[in-house]
């Protein structure tokens, strides 16, 4: 059964993936890729990590996804309709692959040192748990990226006087 | 005995003080009162005092027989178990004879160029490297190791550079030095590789451990001959032997009393020094006796007869030297070193004499050239006799000393190893010595003058420039008297000049009179004296037809067989054609290829890989893919 | 905490964020939009947080430190889109185009 599920989850994700890097027009791209990251949450859900879930359909699915179809808009992504592929394609697409037979072969070969069939549940709470007693210190770094990267962005993009 | 305690030992003195006093007179003879002469002279008469005394200790040395030489020496330089060089002094009879030539004629040269060189513009200058000149001689016969030896030889060779160039206004003068100093240092460069083969095959520099090695068979004999060939390569550019002949005559650009100091006396003769002392070493291989004494006839024959034809009276008496030169080696390519040391010692005068009395004829009359010359004998009353002095020693007149030099080596090369063929030619050669020394004494002194303005402006030189004259000739007619045992024991010696100086070979001999040799040699002498008289003298009547009779035969004489002038061309279509193509290859291999072309390569691979850089992100994204996957690849590879 | 026996190996997991991943490294070589790169950054992101999870549940459970590290990617990653989306902006406005690559002024 979750088998099943997972490897529907898995189907998911991956068409999600090849459709942002293949279709032509970039909207499409942009649906592809709402679909990409929905499918994640829900193999963090057959990870049995639920808050993860929750966090990246509100954060990536709602934000991210967002925010790309504005800059879209901004840079008339569909109006101009340029070329979207680049003249390395093929080469990109012999390091893609060459990287992922890498990675596939080192996966295969690992001597895995216990048994990986075991999955434990984490329970909810325990999550907060850690990220406000031990990993205390990056959650409050990480809030002031987020202060410093909401500031950048305004000063970056900001319209100076004169400029359309 | 020892005077002061100066003995033997301390001979390092020797080159010290002239060397000082030369470093003086460098630096400071231009504030000094008559430009410093006088610091140099008197350096040279307190060494020339120094070597009386050792003269004296050497004497008493060899009364008790088995005396082989005093050799002092000090640690160099020492790299244990590689090499150890030890410099020092090596007195022994030759020893005692090439330093009492040096400093002696080395004073009266300089009290000569007191007048001779009077006001000239160099003046101090001239006093200094004379100065230096005989530092660096007395280092070459006091040295008892090749390296020290070839040190002077060298220092030797560039104050005879410097004096010849002395007139720095001349441009002839000038092509002289050079001239000098490159065919001497062909000669060297054969000294060098001999010195090298030497230590490389003995492991020292020491001469007499090389002799040692060399006697007992202990070199290897192919490098024997090739040290021994190269070692007598070096004396004959220094003693002007043929084929490196060709600089001597036109050494005579320098001033007359550098001709006679160096030209005469001492530095040509270190060829011949170096030939005695190393002469255990040159026996011991086959072939190389005969070769010194062949090169060493065919210079005298050469000279002799190129002297015939020549019209400057300094190139006359310096073809003279060629021919005396010859006839030294001929002496010692038979092993007589007694007799070509008696001769060097001789020669030393008469030649200085003969040198110093042209001077003065040049410096009275200001002309070279004897047909601008002719019936001065009355006019230079000193002058005069005293040359015919030293051309009648030069040409082996009993008794004056030349005699006696040339009798001692005829009688060398009768005992000798070497055919009856040697000593026929040798007396073949007397006769015409006296020829052509009778010649120019004919047509300098005697007959009609043949340039008014010079017979009128003709007068006898100072007393600074006769009084050396007077002195040289005593000793150009008595030196030679030397041979005999009651002369030998009256100066202090134990013998006689042939018990003092003698082949170690062969031991010490004692004078014989040998009727033969005598009678046919003064027959001889009287032969071509008269034959010169017959033809030069009066009005040269007979001079003027044969030289119609030969034209050709007189223009070789007169243009030195050519010799020059093939060398000149073998320079220029060799030597300087291996140049050029040596500056081809230099410019277009070494410059242009190697280092032009690594610079441009450089560039070129700088401007190949600029256009790696693309500017344009996916690139930069796609290198770093390509990069991590092969680490990845290679990282795996290494677990596995 | 309890621990349940799954049906899906780890091994599952890793080679579905490998897959992810190298999709996500064609699509940043390949696409000449600088939003379309955006996206492929997006996706290898995941990726990697996947493969994090999957450890963290599997292997180290006590720590939880892969799902510690998902929530940071997830927030940096949101930071740095909208920091690079305003750069997009601003090249767009003064290049008249998103295009990386007409964006060469550093070339030789």
């Amino acid at each position: 059964m979750t088998q099943v599920f997972f490897d529907i989850m898995a189907a998911t994700v991956i068409i999600g993936a090849l459709g942002v890097v293949l279709v032509r027009n970039v909207v499409h791209a942009s649906l592809f890729l709402i679909m990409a990251l929905v499918g994640t949450a829900g193999v963090y859900l057959l990870l049995s990590v639920e808050f993860l879930a929750l966090v990246q359909v509100l954060v990536y699915g709602g934000a991210v996804t967002v925010l790309i179809l504005f800059a879209l808009m901004l840079t008339r992504a569909r109006e101009l309709q340029e070329r979207l592929d680049g003249d390395q394609k093929p080469l990109a697409a012999v390091a893609a692959l060459a990287l992922l037979g890498a990675l596939i072969a080192m996966v295969n070969q690992t001597v895995w040192p216990r048994d990986i069939n075991q999955l434990t549940v984490v329970p909810f709470n325990s999550i907060g748990d850690a990220l406000f007693n031990r990993w205390a210190v990056p959650f409050e770094v990480a809030s002031g990226v987020l202060l410093v990267a909401l500031a950048g962005a305004i000063v970056i993009a900001m319209q100076e006087e004169g400029e359309t | 005995m020892e005077i002061f305690g100066f003995d033997m030992g301390d001979a390092w003195v020797l080159p010290v003080l002239p060397a000082a006093a030369f470093a003086v007179l460098l630096l400071i003879s231009p504030w000094l009162p008559r430009k410093g002469d006088w610091l140099a002279i008197g350096v040279m008469l307190v060494t020339f005092a120094l070597v009386i005394a050792i003269g004296k200790d050497v004497a008493d040395a060899i009364g008790d027989g088995g005396f082989h030489g005093v050799a002092r020496n000090w640690e160099w330089s020492n790299i244990p178990g590689f090499i150890e060089i030890r410099m020092g002094t090596f007195v022994d009879q030759i020893t005692l004879v090439m330093i009492f030539c040096v400093t002696f004629v080395a004073l009266l040269v300089l009290i000569y160029s007191t007048g001779y060189m009077h006001g000239d513009r160099r003046y101090g200058w001239f006093y200094a490297i004379i100065s230096l000149f005989v530092a660096a001689m007395l280092t070459v016969v006091l040295a008892d190791n090749l390296l020290m030896l070839y040190a002077g030889w060298e220092l030797v060779g560039l104050c005879s550079m410097l004096l010849i160039g002395y007139y720095n206004d001349r441009q002839s003068a000038a092509e002289a030095a050079k001239k000098a100093f490159v065919t001497t240092r062909v000669g060297d460069v054969g000294l060098l590789i001999g010195i090298i083969i030497l230590f490389w095959q003995t492991g020292t520099f020491n001469i007499q451990a090389i002799l040692h090695a060399a006697e007992s068979g202990a070199i290897q004999r192919e490098w024997l001959t090739a040290a021994a060939v190269c070692l007598f390569a070096g004396a004959c550019g220094k003693s002007a032997q043929f084929p490196l002949h060709v600089w001597l005559p036109d050494a005579m650009e320098g001033p007359t009393p550098v001709s006679a100091l160096i030209h005469a006396a001492t530095m040509v003769v270190a060829g011949v020094y170096l030939v005695a002392r190393m002469l255990p070493l040159l026996e011991a291989v086959r072939g190389v006796p005969e070769l010194i004494t062949g090169i060493g006839l065919f210079t005298t024959f050469l000279a002799a007869f190129i002297g015939l034809a020549q019209r400057d009276i300094k190139r006359v008496v310096a073809y003279s030297t060629l021919n005396s030169l010859g006839l030294m080696f001929v002496a010692l390519g038979s092993g007589a070193v007694g007799a070509a040391m008696l001769y060097l010692f001789t020669h030393a005068f008469f030649k200085a004499l003969l040198f110093l009395a042209a001077g003065s004829v040049i410096h009275a009359t200001e002309e070279q050239e004897v047909d601008k010359l002719g019936g001065l004998w009355s006019k230079m009353p000193i002058t005069a006799p005293v040359f015919v002095i030293g051309a009648l020693a030069m040409a082996g007149l009993i008794p004056l000393s030349g005699y006696w030099a040339k009798d001692e080596i005829l009688v060398g090369l009768d005992h000798g190893p070497l055919g009856k063929g040697i000593l026929i030619m040798t007396f073949i050669s007397l006769p015409v010595t006296a020829l052509y020394m009778t010649r120019v004494v004919l047509l300098t002194f005697f007959g009609e003058p043949k340039d008014q303005h010079a017979y009128e402006h003709a007068h006898e030189s100072p007393p600074n420039m006769t009084v050396p004259l007077l002195i040289l000739a005593v000793l150009a007619v008595v030196s030679g008297f030397v041979v005999f045992e009651g002369v030998g024991k009256a100066l202090g010696f134990h013998s006689g000049w042939l018990g003092f100086v003698y082949n170690l070979a062969e031991g010490p001999e004692e004078y014989h009179f040998v009727g033969w040799i005598t009678l046919l040699s003064v027959a001889l002498v009287v032969l071509g004296i008269a034959a010169g008289v017959g033809i030069w003298g009066g009005a040269a009547e007979p001079a003027r037809r044969l030289a119609a009779f030969s034209p050709l035969t007189y223009r070789l004489l007169l243009n030195r067989f050519y010799i020059d002038e093939l060398y000149q061309l073998a320079i220029k279509y060799v030597v300087l054609a291996a140049g050029q193509a040596v500056a081809v290859f230099d410019r277009a291999v070494v410059n242009d290829s190697g280092v032009n072309g690594t610079g441009e390569a450089t560039n070129f691979l700088g401007w190949a890989g600029k256009h790696a850089q693309t500017g344009k992100i996916p690139n930069y994204a796609l290198a770093i893919v390509i990069g991590v996957v092969v680490i990845a690849i290679v990282a795996f590879g290494y677990r596995t | 905490m309890e621990t349940v026996t799954q049906e899906v190996p780890l091994e599952h997991f890793i080679v579905l964020s490998t897959i992810l991943f190298s999709i996500g490294v064609y699509g940043v070589l390949a696409r000449r939009n600088a939003v379309l790169i955006l996206m492929s950054v997006e996706l290898m992101l995941n990726a990697v947080s996947i493969n994090m999870v999957a450890f963290a549940v599997y292997t180290a459970p006590t720590l939880f430190t892969g799902i510690i590290f998902a929530v940071f990617v997830i927030t940096i990653a949101a930071a740095e889109v909208g920091l690079a989306l305003a750069v997009i902006l601003r090249i767009f406005r003064n290049r008249g185009t998103a295009n990386v690559d007409e964006v060469d002024a550093l070339k030789w």
